[in-house]
Formats: structure tokens, C-alpha cells, sequence
């Protein structure tokens, strides 16, 4: 929530409703494909949009983390999966496995779904890097008030929190609190005075808040609602182009193109599974093209 | 017709039997800029409250009288009626912004009210330009400084346009630049708009040349009603205490005067007109000569010290050298940024220098853990809060003392004495007011008996009275053997109390010695006392001096009299 920063290029500007969209639509297609073909041309069109967002340095970090889960879930499945039949390396046998049997197919399988954790992550980690979480909170707070309320202020109130914690613990250290040695136990028990500090420091401050949201007028009847959110031609194309991205692949499920039988034996890639993918992948790319002829030329800047 | 009138008002806090306000009569007219002042508990905060209507209806309690607000009831208003009237900013500006975004902040008040997104989006373009915000309007609420974020509050409180305007201490958590600037924006939208004004401040130097009228309350009453105007001075009533005045005007009720300038401009018209009617006495006070006393040891010795934060490139300490000898009296002045802060952790071990060393009686500090270090350098910072959780002060001293290791020898007991605290020593130190909660934070860091007090900002929020008892209170100490260094924004402060100053300016010592030495001449660093006396009498610097100085002439003005008769 704290890793937003505001960068100056297209895909920053869209409407927050535009990017929630890209968001869902490819986290929803993700979780309908199983196919290695759909999830790749997912992957690359992903790819593309944080590259053009210019969020790359943190993909990576994402990417770190994940690549390591996605070879421990290769390495899982071909230890544990017998459902293969291409087998390509008979091991000796190990206690409560059985014997070692690495096949071909457990090995696609793992790699297949490694493929769609990176999908997921690399979403997950557009949303958390190019959209603004205040902006996407009050999309919905026409539908929920309180609680969408209740949530921006949490989120105001977290980075005051981590300074107070910052500021009081180093007071409490002053004053003879040891919170740099010790075991786990001592130090978390020497931490309660800040704890507690906290703690009161931040009662007194929502008191604080909800008068001050009283003197201006919270609660005394319905609220309107105002967003200074620019609606301009370059939403509506890439919420067309999502959507029809969203159809091809439900059109793709429907059909049956877009699972993938790893088992016994690999299922045969054929034309129109890939040309579904292609459609799918070349559509979602549509920000990060826009985001390059919008650097590029600056005529086309002021009419998209 | 009066803009606000206010009839026999008492109120009682719920679960209370003593009156916060007791038989309040007032009529403030229209476009009338008032401040109210006087001690924490007096019922400034109450009033202005029952005026907003968030007393009773926040707030509970028992209310009894009338408020009038342009000849209508406020009982008879409803509330969001109300809030378009009467807007109310409030001390900290961290606790009355609920939004991240500025934008959002102000238009948070204009929601409330349900008005459509068009006008929302006039009023805050015409708000941000009028306060000069606009450059910061997308910007997150947590990238701003005090004086942006209570500017702000400022706006969004103004965006509901309301005739009235209250601000409750609304620049006591902000440096003097910024609470300068604060200052400006208010009477502006006074002068400007005709916006009727009530502050409670406790600076009244900072603001009483631009009110109309000082109210000044105590015990819940209000205990004088002063007029300003174009006069050269006030009249101050002599039954109402001085400890409310400015240094400037309490020095001149110090030295029985009966008119008091608010301003130095208006002081030194006092004074010349006092030597144009007779002879010029010598009036220059002697020179000190070196003031800080017996020499003593280095107790703390910095050389070469340079300090820049991680993750970042600029230097915020550059090759600053600093020795503070024992018994010595230290306040380093300087503005934001210039490193005031910093240096203070490097002394504490909460920062480690980057280059150059701090040696504390000739040992190297970076060998130290702040832990090893904290039984010999105490720290204050600017709020009591971060200090206290136990559930009684006598708790809280002992507190302290446990984690240190050290045996209770009677000396809190005494300690608590001193400092007034004995009659509280099983309340509960949340449970005290702003001065009291101080002394118990100052208490229980000085019980260790630590040879250096390090203090930051030690005057903020505080009014003139307790200002004066942490000076003495500080003297005191100082007396007993405590080297005491404090960083301060606050001249005059610094000029009562402190025995050396130190100017920093961009991570550098600019100068240090003695108070008399550094600000006598100084322009912006110079206390009001020696603006006054500025070219009229050399070593005035504060107003124990001021006084022996003004008594003096008026003493040569009264012996003039009687060799002429």
C-alpha cells in the first residue's frame, strides 16, 4: 500500500476505474486459463504494461521471490506427481516417495503453473506499484460509506503510526529501555511501554479526528460525492479492448481451448488455441502501446 | 447587530460539578478579531467550543445560557447550518486531517454537506489560490510540513464558508516562521473578508498587534476584556496577572507602567518620549564580563563531526566541532533543517556519526550503546506524551530508575517536590494538564541523576507561566551540577534562561559564546527585550534586565522633576 509513487506516464494517468479493470479482467483470465499458451501471451502482455509503466525495478523484486516459489513447486510436483508417462530420469528409491520417477510431464505441469503464479504476481504487483490507493478506494465509496471512510483513514493514519513508533522508541531507548539486546522474548517485553504509548497516543488522536470531523459537518446527512478523475478517449479504448479480451477468453473456455491435459501425456498445441492466445495478448497490450506513442509523438498526447 | 452573543452561559463537563465556564456574557460584533488567552484549564478551549456547538452536542454535559449567533438561537440551528457558520481549527494539525490527499481533505467538509461536485471544485480552486496551496493540492497529507498541514486545515475548514472564524492554539505546534505566516493568512481573510476571527493564543508577542480585543480568562470566567485600537499601548488592568503578557508589555507592567506597548515599535516610542521630557541618563547596563562562571572540565567534546542520513546525500552536520563543559547552559538556535536536531541524537547515541567523534569525559561515544549512555545523558524531546504510559507519576519516575539499574536513594521523592508533583504522585500523569505533564517527563529523565540534560523544542505549547517555571525550574538543575543543552526556536526563552548561545545555520556551528555577546546585535535571533533597548541601552537582553533598566529611567525622569521644582 505504501510502495505507490506517482510516475509521469500514460498508464499512471488512466482513470483509477480503467486500471481496476486491467487488473481484474487478467487476474479473472489468469484463473480461467490453465493453458500454458494463454498464460505465456498473459505474462508477456502483463510484461509489457509495467515495462511501459516504468515500475520494472520493482517487478524484479517481485519476480525474485516468485521465480524460487515457482522452482519449488516444479520441484514439488515432479517428486510427488505419478501421473506422467514420459519418464526421463528413474531415480533410486527414496523412503515414504517410493522410488524417484521424473517425467516429462510433471515437469510441463510445474512449469505450467509457475506460469500462472508469475501472471498473478506481476498483476499483483501493477496494482500495488501504478495504482493509487486512495484513488481506487473512493471508486467505491459511493457504495460504501463508513467503511470505505474508515479505511482511508487507516491508511492516513499508518505512516503517522510508523513515525510515532520511530519517535517514541527511541525516547523509551533514552530512558533505559534495552531494545537492542535480549532475547526475542525480553525485547518483545520490553517493548510494551511503547506499545502502550502507542496505543493511548492513539486514542487521544481519533477523539482528536472525530471532532474535528463533527465541526465539519460528518454525519449530518447524505454526502456527496467528488471526484476530479479525467474520463478521456484513451479509457474507453482500453476498457473496450479489455473487454474484449475478457469475451475472447471466456469465448476460449466455452470452446474448451483454454485448459491443457498434462496428463498421461501432453495434449497437442493447436492453431486456433494459439491464435486465441495471440488475440488475447496482442489486446491487453493496447496501454503499453498507447503509453509509447504517447511519449513518442506529442500530437497524439493531447487527442488520446 | 452583534455577530455572536453570548448570555449567562455555564457549562459543566459531564461526570464534573465544577463549572468549566461559569456566567459567560460577550458580544463579539461582526468582523471583530478577537483573542482569548490565559492559563490551560482556564476554559478558553471550552468557550470557543459552546460557540461552535460542538459543546453540548460532542461534547455532552450541562449547558445552561444562550448563544446568539446574527440574532438567532444556536440551539435553533441545525447542525449543518451551523458548520456553514462557524468554522473551527484546532491546535494539531496531525489530528484533524482525515483524508490522504489535500484535494480531498478540503473537499472532505463540502461532501458532508452534499454539495455537488461543480461547486466543490470552485470553492477549492478558489481556496487553494487564496492560501497559496495550490502547488500541494495533489500531494499526500503525509508529505507535508506543520506549517503546509495546518494550512490545510485551514482551507477545508474555509471551503464550507463560514462567517466565523475559530482557531484553538492554532500555532502552538508550529516553528515561528511558519506560525508567522499562519498568522498573515488569518488576518488577511480578516481584514480582506470581514471574516469574524476568536483565537486562543498563548504567544500573545506572535499575534496581540493584530486583535481587536484580548480577552483574558481564568477559573472559567472571563477576568478581563481588554480593547486594543490605534493607541500606542494597552491599558492592562492591574488586578489581571502579568504572567498573560508578552515579555515586551510584562516588562513594562514589571516596571509599573500602567500602558503597555504590544509592539516594539510602539515600546521604543514610549521610551523616547520618556528621554525627550528629560535628561539622558546612562542607562547601558555593565558588562557581565564571562558569565558562564567557573570554567570546569569538557564534559563532552565533538570534533570534526559530520552526519548524513542513510539514503540520502546531503551532509546535515558538516565538520562541526562543539565543547560543552561541565555546569554549562547551552541553547543552540537555528532554523529547520539546520541540523539542531540531529546533532542532539549524535550526542545520545540514537545517531552515530558518519565522520569525526563525540567523547563523552574523554571516551569515545560510538563504543557506547544508547542504553550505556542514557544513565549519564538524559533527553526531553518536545512532547510529554511519547513519555508517559504507567499509571501513576510516582510509577513513572520508578520507572526509569528499574531500567537503569539504580536503587531509589529518596532522591525522586525530593525531585517530585521541587517540581510541584507531590500532591500528584498517584494520579495519573495522562490525566494532568500540558505543564504537569512535563515536569513529570522531565522528572522521570532526571532521575537518574544524568550529568547532561539534552532538551528539544522544551517551550512548545507552553504559555508564558509555565514557560517561566521550566526556566527556573531549569536554572535550578543547573545550578545543582546538570549541564543542560536545549534546542529552541524561542529567542526570549533562550535569552531568560541560557548562559551560551549556539547559532547553527546548514549543519554548521556559526557561532557560540555568551548570550549577551550573541544576541544583543543580532537581527532575526534577537530577543524583544534587546530590539527594544536596540541603541538606547547596551547588555539588555532580557527582562530582568529590561526592568532595572526601565526603573532606572523612570526613576531619572522622577528626580529631574523634583531638582526643576
Amino acid at each position: 500500500m505504501l510502495t505507490y509513487r506517482f510516475k509521469d506516464n500514460l498508464i499512471y494517468r488512466l482513470h483509477p476505474l480503467t486500471q481496476m479493470v486491467f487488473v481484474s479482467v487478467v487476474f479473472v483470465l489468469a484463473l480461467i486459463f490453465s493453458h500454458p499458451v494463454y498464460l505465456l501471451g498473459l505474462l508477456i502482455s502483463v510484461w509489457a504494461v509495467i515495462l511501459a509503466a516504468g515500475s520494472l525495478k520493482e517487478w524484479k523484486s517481485y519476480i525474485r521471490f516468485s521465480l524460487l516459489m515457482a522452482a519449488l513447486i516444479v520441484l514439488i510436483n515432479v517428486f510427488f506427481s505419478r501421473a506422467g508417462s514420459t519418464i526421463i530420469y528413474q531415480g533410486p528409491g527414496l523412503p515414504l516417495i517410493g522410488s524417484l520417477e521424473v517425467s516429462l510431464e510433471a515437469i510441463a505441469y510445474g512449469l505450467g503453473m509457475s506460469l500462472r503464479l508469475l501472471v498473478i504476481i506481476s498483476i499483483f504487483c501493477f496494482y500495488s506499484c501504478a495504482i493509487d490507493p486512495d484513488k481506487a478506494l473512493r471508486l467505491f465509496s459511493r457504495m460504501g460509506g463508513k467503511s470505505v471512510l474508515a479505511i482511508t483513514l487507516s491508511a492516513r493514519l499508518f505512516p503517522l503510526m510508523i513515525k510515532d513508533f520511530r519517535r517514541i522508541t527511541e525516547i523509551q531507548r533514552c530512558r533505559g529501555v534495552n531494545l537492542s539486546s535480549g532475547s526475542w522474548w525480553e525485547r518483545a517485553r520490553n517493548s510494551i511501554p511503547i506499545i502502550s504509548i502507542m496505543l493511548l497516543s492513539s486514542l487521544e488522536r481519533s477523539m482528536q479526528l472525530a471532532e474535528s470531523m463533527y465541526a465539519r459537518g460528518y454525519g449530518s446527512g447524505p454526502r456527496s460525492c467528488y471526484e476530479r478523475y479525467f474520463w478521456r478517449p484513451r479509457d474507453r479504448f482500453i476498457i473496450v479492448l479489455t473487454m474484449i479480451a475478457l469475451l475472447t477468453g471466456i469465448w476460449s473456455a466455452w470452446q474448451g481451448w483454454s485448459s491443457f491435459s498434462y496428463y498421461p501425456v501432453l495434449q497437442p498445441i493447436e492453431h486456433p488455441e494459439v491464435i486465441g492466445a495471440i488475440i488475447i495478448a496482442s489486446v491487453l497490450l493496447l496501454p503499453a502501446i498507447l503509453n509509447w506513442g504517447w511519449m513518442k509523438w506529442p500530437a497524439l498526447k493531447s487527442r488520446i | 447587530m452583534a455577530g455572536i452573543k453570548i448570555q449567562d452561559l455555564n457549562y459543566c463537563y459531564p461526570e464534573t460539578i465544577k463549572p468549566a465556564l461559569n456566567r459567560i456574557n460577550l458580544e463579539v460584533s461582526e468582523g471583530q478579531l478577537l483573542i482569548i488567552t490565559g492559563n490551560s484549564g482556564s476554559g478558553k478551549s471550552t468557550l470557543l467550543r459552546a460557540i461552535s456547538g460542538l459543546i453540548p452536542a460532542f461534547y455532552n454535559g450541562n449547558l445552561t445560557g444562550k448563544i446568539y449567533l446574527n440574532g438567532i438561537d444556536t440551539a435553533q440551528i441545525d447542525r449543518r447550518q451551523m458548520v456553514q457558520e462557524v468554522g473551527m481549527v484546532f491546535q494539531n494539525p496531525e489530528s484533524q486531517l482525515v483524508m490522504m490527499n489535500v484535494e480531498q481533505e478540503i473537499a472532505f467538509g463540502l461532501e458532508n454537506l452534499g454539495l455537488p461536485a461543480q461547486i466543490i471544485k470552485r470553492r477549492i480552486m478558489e481556496i487553494s489560490s487564496s492560501l497559496g496551496i495550490s502547488s500541494y493540492l495533489g500531494h499526500n497529507v503525509s508529505e507535508l510540513s506543520g506549517g503546509q498541514k495546518q494550512k490545510v486545515a485551514l482551507a477545508a475548514v474555509l471551503a464550507m464558508h463560514p462567517g466565523i472564524l475559530l482557531l484553538d492554539e492554532p500555532t502552538s505546534q508550529l516553528d515561528p516562521v511558519a506560525a508567522e505566516e499562519l498568522l498573515n493568512v488569518i488576518r488577511r481573510l480578516n481584514e480582506d473578508h470581514g471574516t469574524t476571527v476568536i483565537m486562543i493564543e498563548q504567544r500573545l508577542e506572535r499575534c496581540c498587534h493584530l486583535a481587536d480585543r484580548i480577552l483574558v480568562m481564568e477559573n472559567g470566567v472571563i477576568s478581563a476584556d481588554i480593547k486594543t485600537g490605534n493607541r500606542a499601548g494597552v491599558m492592562w488592568p492591574p488586578r489581571v496577572s502579568v504572567t498573560y503578557l508578552p515579555p515586551l508589555p510584562g516588562l513594562f507592567a514589571r516596571a509599573g507602567f500602567q500602558e503597555l506597548p504590544l509592539t516594539v515599535k510602539q515600546g521604543r516610542q514610549m521610551i523616547k518620549a520618556i528621554l525627550a521630557a528629560g535628561i539622558k541618563p546612562d542607562l547601558s547596563l555593565g558588562d557581565f564580563g564571562d558569565l558562564s562562571g567557573k570554567p570546569g572540565e569538557a564534559l563532552l567534546e565533538i570534533t570534526d563531526l559530520w552526519y548524513s542520513y542513510p539514503n540520502s546525500t546531503d551532509e546535515v552536520l558538516k565538520n562541526l566541532s562543539l565543547t560543552v563543559k561541565e555546569g554549562d547552559f547551552i541553547a543552540i538556535m537555528g532554523e529547520n533543517g539546520a541540523g539542531k536536531t540531529t546533532l542532539l541524537k549524535n550526542l545520545n547515541g540514537l545517531l552515530r556519526p558518519r565522520r569525526g567523534k563525540v567523547f563523552l569525559d574523554g571516551q569515545d561515544t560510538r563504543e557506547m550503546a544508547v542504553e550505556e549512555l542514557a544513565p549519564s545523558i538524559a533527553y526531553l524531546s518536545q512532547d510529554p506524551n511519547d513519555f508517559l504510559f504507567m499509571p501513576t507519576v510516582r510509577e513513572e519516575i520508578a520507572f526509569t530508575l528499574k531500567n537503569l539499574n539504580l536503587q531509589e536513594d529518596g532522591y525522586s521523592e525530593t525531585m517530585l517536590y521541587k517540581f510541584k508533583l507531590d500532591t500528584y504522585t498517584n494520579c495519573n500523569p495522562r490525566d494532568l494538564s500540558t505543564g504537569e505533564r512535563q515536569r513529570v517527563a522531565l522528572a522521570s529523565v532526571l532521575a537518574s541523576k544524568p550529568r547532561l540534560l539534552l532538551l528539544d523544542e522544551p517551550t512548545r505549547g507552553l504559555d508564558y507561566q509555565l514557560k517561566e517555571e521550566l526556566g527556573r525550574l531549569l536554572e535550578e538543575i543547573n545550578r545543582q551540577g546538570t549541564t543542560v543543552v536545549m534546542v529552541t526556536h524561542d529567542v526570549d526563552f533562550a535569552a531568560e534562561y541560557a548562559r551560551d548561545i549556539c547559532l547553527m545555520f546548514d549543519g554548521e556551528v556559526i557561532e557560540l559564546g555568551d548570550k549577551y555577546k550573541v544576541l544583543q546585535h543580532a537581527t532575526f535571533y534577537s530577543p524583544q527585550v534587546a530590539r527594544l533597548f536596540h541603541k538606547i541601552a547596551d547588555n539588555v537582553i532580557n527582562v530582568a534586565d529590561g526592568v532595572v533598566v526601565l526603573q532606572e529611567l523612570t526613576h531619572s525622569i522622577r528626580q529631574d522633576a523634583v531638582s526643576f521644582w
